[in-house]
């Protein structure tokens, strides 16, 4: 364990909560997050985050059940406004522009902010539908463009060789990390630019889930990732930054590294030695 | 103590086994009681006659009249009931989220779903077959239309509540997944959550059906009745349980056999109806976890 006020003392390392301030190692902010807050109905649930989200990195987003990781998470693609009562404040800045600002089409955001949730949620179709769903409401292809974009997602979520001879069968029949895989490839289909990832592997066995965690490692070569996961060991396996919330507040973001070796706060060093969460 | 803790246990458990084997084993009397009553009652008049001759020759007749009409006054009562209770039922559980009217209509659909079916028959003479009297200066009164609109109010609550339970079973995670890629809400609902409700849905609709094949009270002001073989829906129109109505009352033996004849197809029809409700619900019942 590392002597906290050893760690506070050096230069560089005076990480605020509003962790504007924290070195990206010269990576370009891809999602700036300021002031965000969330309510549901009267309930305090997301208090002031302020987070730069690093472009082509994997930021993890970790916290004991119930401090609003996930929650942060559907904010992200306004996923939330789905239910009623639930309202969001404050700015997400992604490529310049307020994505909380009700003129930005839901259409536009979520063909550039995928999301993945925890279950497994392949549609009632085809492999070859699951993926082509998606990218047939944004854009009008002809068909052998259209199957040369579902096999080229379908490859990115390294899932192309155990399907391409039944493209046609439902979904419905597939292992759960297929179609878990399946549907990272539905999303990256899209060609977004950030990818949300809700506990992708919670559902999963041990090889599924490292199979998705190689793929993770793959995919930020070409997305910006966000995951939200409760177990702190893929956090520091597959994420460059590392977000800790608690009680709706973020506690600590810095390089993942830095996070699971000398954490700043004393509560994020009780959350990851398993102290208390 | 712990042992007679056990024990205890053990005898409310038997007691409570029993009569639930009890329960179960009234409920399967009864029904084979019946199966058992019709077909025995009827087997005389399962004859070939039955499914080609009219009512029109009493005893030398048969129902095929009455199956023909039944089955027009079904399709009918079922293709006006299904689109608007579909409609209906993906409203309530796909877009009454947010609005106060849901619960109401809920509510306002329950009181449907249990009102007296002779009531919705007198509702129909009152709305359709009056006016159409009118307007028609008594050329068209009773009709096959008229009794389709009074099965259809018959079968629409039941297909507004199937939809509305089998929609609010799909998963809300589906529809985040498909919210999440941009697809707007009507082609989520239209492209996904039917499919994936479909097999419920469908259920729902054939349960319908085999609720309205059994009703007589509706027709009785509206259908009316007829002797003759008629495919004309503007017409009157006779149907199984109510010319079983009629046979019943009647004085002659033979008449009652042929009675006994249509309730026993008509329970077999009903039977399989759900039998299908039943295989299409598991058969095509996949999971969402």
């Amino acid at each position: 364990m590392t002597n906290m006020n050893e760690v506070a003392s050096q230069p560089g390392f005076g990480t605020s909560p509003h962790a504007s301030g924290v070195d990206l190692g010269q990576v370009p902010a891809k999602m700036t997050v300021r002031d965000v807050n969330f309510h549901y109905g009267d309930f305090h649930a997301i208090k002031n985050i302020a987070m730069d989200v690093p472009e082509k990195k994997v930021t993890a987003i970790i916290g004991p059940s119930g401090c609003g990781k996930s929650t942060l998470l559907r904010i992200f693609n306004r996923i939330y406004a789905i239910y009623p009562n639930l309202r969001a404040s404050g700015e997400i800045i992604l490529d310049g522009e307020n994505i909380l600002d009700p003129k930005y089409s839901l259409n536009r955001l979520r063909s550039k902010v995928g999301m993945v949730f925890q279950k497994p949620v392949p549609f009632p179709m085809t492999i070859f539908e699951n993926v082509a769903y998606g990218i047939r409401h944004h854009e009008k292809l002809s068909r052998s463009e259209m199957e040369s974009r579902v096999e080229q997602a379908l490859r990115g979520a390294a899932l192309w060789d155990e399907v391409k001879d039944k493209l046609k069968q439902s979904a419905l029949g597939l292992s759960g990390g297929q179609q878990q895989r399946l549907c990272i490839a539905r999303g990256i289909a899209l060609k977004p630019e950030v990818l949300l990832l809700d506990e992708p592997t919670s559902a999963l066995d041990p090889i599924a889930t490292s199979r998705i965690e190689q793929l993770v490692e793959e995919l930020k070569k070409d997305f910006t990732i966000v995951i939200v996961t409760h177990n702190m060991q893929q956090a520091a396996r597959c994420s460059d930054m590392t977000a800790f919330m608690y009680m709706g507040e973020l506690i600590e973001f810095d390089r993942t590294e830095k996070i699971f070796t000398k954490p700043d706060k004393k509560q994020t060093e009780d959350y990851i030695t398993g102290r208390f969460g | 103590m712990s042992a007679s803790l056990y024990t205890t246990r053990r005898i409310k458990n038997i007691v409570a086994m029993a009569f639930s084997i009890l329960a179960t084993a009234v409920g399967l009397l009864f029904l084979a009681w019946i199966l058992w009553e019709t077909l025995s009652q009827g087997i005389a008049g399962l004859k070939p006659q039955l499914f080609t001759k009219i009512t029109a020759y009493r005893e030398e007749g048969g129902l095929a009249n009455a199956m023909v009409g039944s089955l027009i006054l079904n399709v009918l009562g079922i293709l006006i009931a299904t689109p608007i209770g579909v409609a209906a039922g993906t409203w309530l559980a796909e877009y009454s989220l947010r609005s106060r009217l849901g619960p109401t209509i809920r509510f306002l659909n329950d009181i449907l779903l249990s009102a007296p079916s002779i009531v919705l028959g007198l509702f129909v003479y009152t709305v359709i077959v009056l006016p159409s009297k009118w307007l028609t200066n008594g050329d068209v009164t009773f009709s096959g239309i008229a009794g389709g609109i009074a099965l259809a109010l018959i079968a629409l609550p039941v297909i507004v509540r199937t939809t509305d339970e089998m929609l609010r079973l799909v998963p809300g995670t589906l529809r985040e997944a498909a919210l999440s890629l941009g697809v707007p809400q009507w082609k989520l609902t239209m492209q996904i959550l039917i499919r994936a409700a479909r097999s419920g849905i469908v259920t729902g609709v054939l349960l319908a059906l085999a609720r309205i094949s059994g009703e007589t009270a509706p027709l009785l002001f509206t259908a009316f009745g007829n002797n003759f073989m008629t495919f004309n829906p503007i017409d009157k129109m006779p149907s199984l349980p109510q010319v079983i109505y009629e046979y019943t009352k009647d004085p002659s033996p033979d008449i009652n056999t042929l009675a006994w004849a249509g309730a026993f197809v008509l329970t077999m029809f009903v039977l399989a109806l759900s039998l299908i409700a039943r295989f299409v619900f598991s058969r095509s019942k996949v999971s969402h976890d």
